[in-house]
C-alpha cells in the first residue's frame, strides 16, 4: 500500500473509532472512562479512543477531522466536545487536560 | 443485594461459558435450557474448561470437582425458585426473550433481578412484559465469555440503581470488568467496532485493496489487535451484517459497510463457520 493511502486508512480507522466514542460520550450513554475501559477490555484496543485523542493532541485530532470532513462529509465533522476543548486550549496530555485530566 | 444463587437461561455458546464463570467464583448456579442435548453439550464444554485448568496446574482436581458441583443442569423450571439473579442467554428474538422474561417473572422471588445478555435488543421492551420493570437490566458479556473480561451493565428506562450496583458487584465477583451503559442500539463496544468496521469496508471498496493488506496494515500500526476483516469472519458475517443494518437504521449511513458484506452473506459465505468469508478457511 502506498504511504499516503496507508496513512488515510489508519486515520479513517482511528478517527471513525474516536468519532463514535465522542458521540457516545456526548449522548451521555457512558462516561469517558467507561467508554475507554469498554473498548480496551471488550475490543482489545491498546488505548481507549478518548485517551488516544488526548495523547495525539486534540488540536491534531481536530485538524485531521476537518480534513476528512472536507473529503468525506459530515460523518467526520469535529464533535462539539472536541471543538469546545480545543477552543479552551485543552489539547489533551500536553496541556494537562482534554477528555481526561492529567 | 446479596446474590445467593444465579440462574443462566439458555445453555448455548454464551450461557455455558457464563455458568462456568459464575461457578468458578463459587457461586451456586442453575443452568437451564429447554433442550436436554444443549445441557449435555454445555456440561461437557464446562468439564473441558475445568480439565484445561487442572492440566495447567491452575486448579486442583478436587477444586475442579467442587466448582462443577456448584452447577445444577436443569430442564425443569422449578429449580429457579430461590434464585437472586437470572441471566437470560436464549436466541436473539424479542418474542422468545419476552416469553422467557414472563416465565422468570412468575417463578423468581419478587426482588430477584432479571438480566439479559442481548447484544442488540431493547432491555426496556423485555422489562415491559414483567411485573418488575425496575428490576430488569442488561448484562452483556462478550464472546468467549469465559475469557473476555468486559461486561456492559445496561440500564433500561426504569431500571433501579441498586439493580445496576448489584450486577456490577456480581460482575466483579466473577472477575469481570463491569462498565455502566445506558440503553441504546449497539451499546458501547459493538457500536464503536461497527462504525470503524464500516469505514474500513468502504475504504476497501473505494481503493480495491485486499482484506489481508488492510488487516495487516492496521495490525502493523498497533491501533487494534486484529484487523476488521479477520474479526468479522470470526464473529460471523451474518451477525456483522445484522448489527450493521440495525445500527444503520438507528444512526444513519456511517454504519453502511458498502456492497461486499451483504454480497458475501447472500452467497452464504459467513466467515470461519462456513469456511469462506473475506478469507478462505480450510475446514480440516
Ligand atoms: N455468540 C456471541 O458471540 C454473543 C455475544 C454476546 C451476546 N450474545 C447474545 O447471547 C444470547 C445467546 O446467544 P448464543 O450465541 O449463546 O445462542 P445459542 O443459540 O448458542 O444458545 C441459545 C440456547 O438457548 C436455548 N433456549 C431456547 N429457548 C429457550 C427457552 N425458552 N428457555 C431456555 N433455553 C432456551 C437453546 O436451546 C440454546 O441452547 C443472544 O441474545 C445473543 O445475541 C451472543
Amino acid at each position: 500500500m502506498e504511504a499516503e493511502r496507508e496513512q488515510e486508512l489508519i486515520d479513517r480507522f482511528t478517527l471513525a473509532t474516536f468519532m463514535e466514542a465522542a458521540r457516545l460520550y456526548e449522548e451521555g450513554v457512558a462516561s469517558a472512562q467507561a467508554i475507554d475501559i469498554a473498548m480496551r477490555a471488550g475490543a482489545g484496543l491498546p488505548a481507549g479512543p478518548l485517551a488516544w485523542a488526548d495523547q495525539t493532541g486534540l488540536d491534531v485530532v481536530y485538524q485531521k477531522l476537518a480534513d476528512l470532513e472536507s473529503r468525506f462529509g459530515a460523518r467526520f465533522a469535529p464533535p462539539a466536545s472536541l471543538s469546545a476543548r480545543v477552543e479552551h486550549g485543552q489539547l489533551g496530555i500536553k496541556s494537562g487536560a482534554g477528555y481526561f485530566n492529567y | 443485594m446479596y446474590v445467593k444463587k444465579v440462574a443462566v437461561i439458555g445453555a448455548g455458546t454464551m450461557g455455558a461459558d457464563i455458568a462456568y464463570t459464575v461457578a468458578m467464583a463459587n457461586i451456586p448456579v442453575v443452568l437451564r435450557d429447554v433442550d436436554e442435548k444443549a445441557l449435555e453439550r454445555a456440561k461437557s464444554h464446562i468439564q473441558k474448561l475445568l480439565d484445561g485448568r487442572v492440566a495447567k496446574g491452575r486448579l486442583s482436581g478436587p477444586d475442579a470437582a467442587q466448582r462443577m458441583s456448584q452447577i445444577v443442569f436443569s430442564a425443569d423450571a422449578s429449580a429457579l425458585k430461590d434464585v437472586s439473579v437470572a441471566i437470560e442467554a436464549v436466541p436473539e428474538k424479542m418474542a422468545l426473550k419476552q416469553k422467557v422474561f414472563q416465565e422468570l417473572d412468575r417463578l423468581l422471588p419478587p426482588l430477584a433481578i432479571l438480566a439479559t445478555n442481548t447484544s442488540a435488543l431493547s432491555v426496556t421492551e423485555m422489562a415491559s412484559v414483567t411485573s418488575r420493570p425496575t428490576r430488569v437490566a442488561g448484562m452483556h458479556f462478550f464472546y468467549p465469555a469465559h475469557m473476555m473480561k468486559l461486561v456492559e451493565i445496561i440500564a433500561g428506562e426504569q431500571t433501579d440503581k441498586d439493580v445496576l450496583d448489584t450486577l456490577s458487584r456480581l460482575s466483579e465477583e466473577i472477575r469481570k470488568i463491569p462498565v455502566a451503559v445506558k440503553e441504546c442500539p449497539g451499546f458501547v463496544v459493538n457500536r464503536v467496532l461497527t462504525a470503524s468496521m464500516a469505514e474500513v469496508m468502504r475504504f476497501k471498496v473505494e481503493y480495491g485493496y485486499s482484506a489481508e493488506e488492510i488487516d495487516q496494515t492496521i495490525v502493523k500500526h498497533k491501533v487494534a489487535p486484529l484487523g476488521p476483516f479477520v474479526l468479522a469472519d470470526a464473529l460471523g458475517l451474518d451477525i456483522a451484517w445484522d448489527v450493521a443494518e440495525t445500527l444503520q437504521a438507528a444512526y444513519g449511513d456511517r454504519f453502511d459497510p458498502g456492497p461486499e458484506l451483504p454480497a458475501l452473506v447472500a452467497a452464504h459465505h459467513l466467515g470461519v463457520k462456513t469456511g469462506q468469508g473475506f478469507y478462505p478457511y480450510s475446514r480440516s
